[in-house]
């Protein structure tokens, strides 16, 4: 499987990789929605990892947009957004998981 | 005086001084006469009700016998200043000053001065109003403005205090990444480094401290119930002092806890109670800083259905004039910091359906402050956020 991170803080997109590179996962990095859009979407057996503050299309179109796919991925929203913001965004989409940063290799690994 | 100059025909000086009597009565505000002597001539019955004297008591004394002693030392001054320069100073001018009454409570007046040329000579005339209404709003409105303003202080806080969280976020997320990943980087394959890992796993360690308190503070302003969970308060207490004696220069205090056995377990939010703990425990010994005798004190107990946990010490005690304002935000009187710890620490105590409050400790001199928290919860709250870092999105 390949890991999507969805991710515009350049140094949160690069650790993250970094660390899941390590355990093992094939990993592809877009700092922006825009970016996700032009690769061919993610499979079945992937995981997307999408930051809900993006610059331009949000994380929160990118989730849905996700999610109604024929054979939707593994989605993980992560945010350091409050949490009202965070409620604010989301509405009714709500992602399966949502992980508040700062994150920990341990909160991520659980969820792959 | 005797003559009404303004009338149109001749009147005769008992008509004049009946219309006089008669404006003097109904006159509203206090009105003064006085000769050149500031000797007081006429003295009308709004001035009776608001110096508490009769006209007859006062006539002929010093005007000053209405004013309070500051005033009156330099009142003499002025008059004969005015005489012999003829420079104003209050004449149609008119000012904020302080009168006194009878009783010898002082209030302020507003006052105006006309001069009028007799021919008992020179006389001048005061015309007062008790304004201590209107300064008695003034005051509450002032104070009402600086309770918005420290307000407005506390929420821009709030505000800037979640974007910090936010910001800092962004990075400390990058560095436990890029650290976690170090640290498989270096405890893979031959070449395991293990003093590498053990730097790297302390380097963690402090990452996880600082995610900890944004955790906290962002729990904070976001103003969320509390996490409560069965908590014991005697290891929590010991625990305190040694956050709190690590970080400070403590030599010579002397320390004691006195927890009762057998106590219950709180339903609490243990980082917050720590919170208060240690502020109360650290403002102790701050205030036996200063003093020979130098010991604080942390004693646990059931009282009825709470749990009571005092922290005193052998300072110099709380001055009861900081008291009333004592867990106010920015009331502090310390130079170092917010005047917030007090302020927060009963907030937390209050949201766990407890309190916190000050006590004078008596003969031994010194503060307790007493923190109340029930044994039982108030309001179940239910666990929004997990195992704190994490909100899993389908049990919100």
């Amino acid at each position: 499987m390949t890991v999507h991170i969805v991710e515009d803080d350049p140094g949160v997109g690069d650790a993250l990789a970094l660390l899941l590179q390590q355990i093992g996962h094939e990993v592809v990095v877009h700092p922006d929605a825009e970016s996700l859009f032009e690769d061919p979407p993610p499979a079945a057996q992937d995981t997307v990892i999408v930051d809900l503050g993006l610059p331009g299309v949000s994380g929160v179109q990118v989730i849905r947009w996700l999610s109604r796919l024929k054979a939707s991925p593994k989605i993980i929203a992560i945010s350091g957004q409050p949490r009202k913001a965070i409620e604010k965004m989301l509405g009714d989409d709500q992602p399966a998981i949502l992980l508040r940063k700062p994150l920990t290799e341990e909160a991520i690994i659980r969820h792959l | 005086m005797d003559e009404d100059q303004s009338g149109g025909g001749p009147v005769t000086p008992s008509v004049s001084e009946a219309r006089l009597s008669s404006v003097l009565g109904t006159a509203v505000d206090g009105i003064v006469v006085m000769d050149h002597q500031a000797r007081i001539i006429l003295f009308n019955t709004a001035c009776e009700k608001l110096f508490g004297y009769t006209a007859d008591e006062v006539r002929g004394q010093n005007v000053k016998i209405l004013m309070p002693e500051d005033f009156a030392l330099a009142h003499d001054r002025f008059v004969s200043n005015y005489l012999t320069t003829g420079e104003k100073r209050i004449i149609g001018i008119g000012r904020e000053v302080r009168g006194k009454h009878r009783d010898g409570r002082e209030f302020p007046i507003e006052l105006s001065v006309g001069e009028a040329v007799t021919p008992e000579g020179r006389q001048f005339i005061g015309i007062m109003r008790d304004i201590s209404a209107r300064k008695a709003v003034e005051q509450r409105l002032a104070q009402a403005q600086a309770q918005l303003v420290s307000m407005t202080r506390i929420s821009a806080l709030d505000e800037m205090g979640a974007a910090i969280a936010h910001e800092l976020n962004q990075p400390l997320t990058a560095i436990m990444l890029y650290l976690q990943a170090a640290k498989r980087q270096a405890s893979s394959g031959s070449g395991a480094d293990s003093k590498l890992v053990e730097i790297v796993d302390k380097g963690v360690n402090e990452a996880e401290r600082a995610s900890k308190i944004i955790q906290r503070m962002r729990r904070f302003v976001e103003k969320r119930e509390p996490e409560r969970r069965a908590v014991s308060v005697a290891p929590l207490i010991r625990e305190c002092l040694e956050l709190v004696t690590l970080g400070n220069a403590c030599d010579g205090v002397a320390f004691s806890i006195d927890v009762e056995d057998d106590l219950p377990q709180i339903s609490a939010d243990p980082v917050q109670v720590q919170q208060v703990l240690v502020n109360l425990i650290r403002n102790a010994l701050e205030a036996v800083r200063a003093v020979e005798d130098k010991r604080v004190s942390v004693s646990a107990g059931v009282r009825e259905r709470d749990m009571i946990v005092r922290v005193s010490d052998s300072g110099g005690g709380v001055p009861a004039e900081l008291v009333p304002n004592l867990f106010k935000a920015f009331s502090g009187s310390k130079k170092k910091g917010l005047g917030l710890g007090l302020a927060i620490s009963r907030s937390i105590a209050q949201n766990h359906g407890g309190d916190l409050a000050v006590e004078q400790a008596g003969s031994k001199g010194g503060a307790a402050f007493v923190l109340r928290l029930p044994l039982y919860a108030v309001s179940a709250s239910a666990d929004v956020q997990g195992a704190g870092q994490e909100m899993e999105g389908s049990s919100e």
